[in-house]
């Protein structure tokens, strides 16, 4: 229990002591060693939890019960899930910020943004080993929080502006489904705490139609919180943030947070065939479209955006099929080599001064550790085998396909057999948009006038360390129960066979075209659908947006002109009878004698007719 | 209807006409010469009405002092004679309906409680010099000595108010509301 | 003749005279609604001793002594009227009143020299 509180604790205190720092070099060290201090905590704590050791927790703070019913406790608890995202989340923060430390040396706000990482850092961490859903929720809202200060860094953009007020709104709009699970929950069984929940739905003493709604509302924040569809709009334009931010938020950590609650909560989906099913068709849909939208981008970032969008697709529907820790694994597959091209993307974007594919181009002698690091990571992406992409791709499509040869598992065995179709569909578009992605980058000659160099050391390390770990990440996965799960076969051949011939000959294809020009040219008249990405934002634009701020224009003008009214009517009124007033004080003779003859008149006509 | 009446018709359209000229036109010294008809008219009535004392004495003091007083007034207060453009004042209006208010309440008291009542001027004069004299002399006498004070207190007073104090300057000053006397004066 | 018609007259002069004064611009104008007034009350006691036939004559008696006053009065009236006109200009109802301007050609006093709260000027400092 301490070590779970430090893990949750120190990046706090990094983040506190390191905004009240005002030398630049004392907050690099402050952010720096923070994390470091914190990895090595998490690396004490989580490693003995991984495989099949027994979950260990505690919680305070029973005694606030009597305030709310049921009661509220600050609860942690550690399993192996949770261990492994805590060893991922804390490794790609301390990576990141190494790499800050280079990437914003001349930014004057690095001071808030260190601050605000490791507090994404200590929200991160309290999201994965929350025990109570109240904490879980603080913990994921702080997540949101510290995302839209983030995108919003260089806030003299417009674009970045938008971008995380974009952001924000939509992935707050979702967790309102989170808050009223919780309270359903907490209703139903007595209890906001994870574990007591999950017993009592093992139990079966919640109604199936509680399991439904709460599960669909849980699905709810996840699909905000990991832009799928319908809420998938967010994270591309989440994109003009600083790429370490790109990287360590919207591609490891804080869009994983949405699979790992639908991952932790899921003995609820499992008991649900409605919510499973919604599970798999968003997943499905997500996963092709993104991949879809990924070939037509004119932008490194938004390709890498949407990758990520697809990918965790690919999460979800494993979590769909029932294989948790398929998507677990491909959860931190993704993460290391996501947060690797993301860094990679930053190394670019700051030697040739744009994120713009345009001025990109012939990179490949420039900057040659970036251009082996990058490629060894799209590898993965692609699931080149040997990577770790490879083999949790393969996990998650084997799971699949068991489950539609089995019949076992809470999915139907349509939705197996779809899922398995899409994931291959999808492997293609991926092999395509990173060879694109690979070519626009790299090879060919040099567009754009910037004169490019490589990245300085502190930005290549960490570069590095997640190459290694993509590198033997994938060996690992290997090793059979190693998020205490069953024994599964790791490898089936004939998928390791059908992705692997699928990716060389996409591949093999967009380096053909790639030789005339922009592969993405050969979509025709595809390619403007695509780039405008089916027009959804517009869409949203329309129906959501403008309504609102048209409601928050009413609001306004009701405000000022029908409440104010009654205040400028108040003052207006006071004036004019004031004015009235006035005349009884106003020096004129002719007034006083008019008044005085006036009443006289009506005393005398009052006085007759009172007496007759 | 006897003579008497007519004849009271008569110096009753007078009077209520030039009364309301002297309220209403906008040549100030027209104003002053209307009141002298009016005042005139009344002193008619009053003949009329068989007290010649007070219609005498009202046309040698009203008719003789007062409106050349009150020329004199206009004069020493620089009164353009030709037309003025504002002699009213925005409180028109208010002013009709107070002075028809007084004229309806007086009016309708004075007709409800003294409908039928006749005067009777065929007998002797009512007002001779005679007996009026003897009256003031005799039982308002007391009244008679009061006045007398009264016409020297205001005597002094306006005396006392229209000196020139020592260090006022000699020549008006000249922010008179209006112009320059026109050339038909 | 009717004892109602000299009381009708003297209540139309009266009401004649209450609009004069109420109405009229000039100051002396409006003194001359005040003689309309004053003689329609005369006219109206002059009408009641004759139909009473007073052994005491009160009523003329009365109509005299108010000629008498109102000539006092007048007189009075007038006075103050041109002291009016000699402090502000003019003699406009509607403006009289508040602060007479300032008389033309006297000693240019400034208004608050001398004030306890006036700061010295530079040449008036103690030296340094």
């Amino acid at each position: 229990m301490i070590g779970l509180v430090l893990v949750v604790g120190l990046p706090l205190l990094a983040a506190l002591v390191g905004a009240a720092m005002t030398d630049r070099v004392r907050v690099a060290l402050v952010a720096v060693g923070g994390a470091a201090i914190t990895w090595i905590v998490t690396v004490v704590v989580a490693v003995p939890r991984l495989g099949e050791a027994a979950p260990v927790g505690g919680s305070w703070g029973h005694a606030w019960g009597n305030l709310t019913a049921p009661a509220l406790s600050f609860a942690l608890r550690a399993d192996s899930m949770s261990a492994a995202l805590l060893l991922l989340a804390a490794t790609v923060a301390l990576l990141v910020q190494i790499y800050s430390v280079a990437y914003l040396a001349e930014d004057e706000r690095y001071r808030a943004y260190a601050a605000i990482v490791s507090l994404f850092a200590a929200s991160m961490a309290a999201v994965v080993v929350a025990d109570d859903l109240f904490v879980l929720l603080i913990g994921w809202e702080m997540m949101g929080v510290c995302s839209y200060l983030l995108i919003a860094h260089y806030s003299e953009r417009a674009d970045a502006r938008d971008g995380a007020a974009k952001a924000f709104l939509m992935t707050r709009t979702a967790d309102i489904g989170l808050l009223i699970a919780i309270i359903v929950l907490g209703q139903a069984t007595d209890s906001y705490r994870i574990s007591d929940i999950l017993d009592a739905t093992a139990a079966g003493k919640l109604s199936s139609t509680t399991i439904t709604v709460t599960a669909l509302l849980i699905l709810l924040a996840a699909v905000g919180k990991s832009a799928q569809v319908p809420l998938h709009t967010w994270l591309p334009d989440a994109m003009p943030g600083p790429a370490p931010v790109s990287a360590l938020i919207h591609s490891a950590t804080m869009v994983a947070a949405g699979v790992y609650l639908v991952a932790r909560m899921h003995p609820l989906f499992a008991e649900s065939r409605t919510a499973t099913i919604a599970v798999g068709l968003i997943a499905v849909v997500t996963m092709l479209i993104a991949a879809a939208f990924a070939l037509a981008q004119d932008d490194l970032k938004r390709v890498l955006a949407w990758s990520t969008v697809s990918q965790l697709a690919y999460m979800f529907a494993a979590l769909s099929v029932g294989s948790v820790v398929a998507a677990i694994s491909h959860l931190i597959a993704h993460g290391a080599f996501k947060a690797l091209l993301f860094l990679a993307a930053g190394a670019v974007a700051q030697a040739v001064g744009s994120t713009a594919f345009a001025d990109m181009g012939g990179l490949r002698r420039a900057m040659p550790w970036t251009f082996w690091t990058t490629t060894l990571g799209l590898a993965a992406l692609v699931g080149l085998v040997p990577l770790s992409g490879f083999f949790t791709k393969d996990a998650i499509i084997g799971a699949a396909y068991d489950a539609g040869q089995s019949g076992v598992g809470p999915a139907p065995v349509w939705l197996d057999q779809l899922i398995v179709a899409a994931a291959l569909v999808t492997a293609a578009l991926t092999a395509a948009y990173a060879t694109r992605a690979w070519l626009l980058v790299f090879a060919g000659e040099r567009r754009g006038s910037a004169e490019a160099y490589e990245a300085p050391a502190l930005m290549r390390w960490p570069m590095v360390a997640l190459t290694v770990a993509t590198v033997f990440l994938g060996v690992a996965v290997l090793e059979p129960g190693w998020l205490g799960g069953a024994e599964a076969e790791p490898v089936h051949a004939w998928i390791a066979v059908t992705s692997t011939v699928i990716l060389v000959v996409v591949a093999g294809l967009t380096w053909l075209l790639g030789r005339t020009g922009d592969p993405a040219t050969r979509l025709g008249p595809l390619r403007p659908v695509l780039a405008r990405e089916f027009g959804i934002d517009a869409a949203y634009d329309r129906i959501a947006v403008r309504p609102t701020v048209r409601a928050a224009d009413l609001v306004l003008r009701t405000d000022s002109d029908v409440v104010d009214a009654y205040v400028r009517g108040a003052s207006s009124g006071a004036m004019t009878a004031s004015r009235l007033l006035r005349w009884a004080q106003n020096h004129n003779v002719q007034t006083y004698v008019t008044v005085a003859v006036l009443g006289v008149a009506l005393a005398a006509v009052l006085a007759g007719v009172s007496a007759g | 209807m006897s003579t008497v009446e007519v004849l009271f018709w008569l110096l009753s359209v007078l009077a209520i006409g030039s009364g309301v000229l002297v309220v209403t036109t906008d040549h100030l010294v027209h104003a002053a010469l209307w009141l002298v008809v009016t005042l005139g008219s009344l002193a008619g009535c009053y003949l009329l009405l068989t007290a010649e004392f007070v219609a005498w004495v009202q046309v040698l003091i009203y008719v003789g002092a007062v409106v050349v007083l009150l020329l004199f007034a206009l004069m020493l207060t620089r009164a353009p004679t030709g037309a003025d453009s504002a002699t009213s004042t925005r409180n028109r209006p208010v002013a009709l309906v107070a002075g028809v208010a007084t004229t309806a309440v007086l009016g309708v008291l004075l007709v409800d409680g003294f409908r039928g009542e006749r005067i009777d001027v065929s007998d002797e004069p009512h007002g001779a010099a005679q007996p009026l004299g003897d009256a003031i002399f005799r039982h308002w006498v007391l009244g008679f000595e009061v006045v007398s004070v009264v016409l020297l207190t205001a005597l002094v007073g306006a005396i006392v108010l229209s000196r020139r104090s020592p260090d006022e300057p000699v020549e008006e000053s000249a922010t008179a509301r209006s112009g320059p006397p026109e050339g038909s004066g | 003749m009717p004892l109602v018609w000299p009381l009708l007259l003297s209540s139309a002069l009266f009401g004649i005279g209450v609009y004069g004064v109420l109405a009229r611009r000039n100051a002396v104008l409006a003194l001359m609604g005040v003689e309309l007034m004053l003689n329609a009350a005369n006219l109206n006691l002059v009408a009641f001793d004759v139909w009473f036939r007073d052994v005491l004559v009160s009523g003329q008696v009365f109509t005299l002594f108010i000629i008498a006053l109102a000539a006092a009065e007048i007189g009075l009236g007038l006075a103050i009227v041109l002291r009016l006109f000699r402090t502000y200009g003019h003699i406009d109802v509607d403006r009289l009143g508040g602060d007479p301007p300032p008389p033309a050609g006297g000693s240019e006093i400034p208004r608050n020299a001398g004030a306890s709260w006036d700061l010295p000027t530079v040449k008036e400092r103690e030296p340094q």
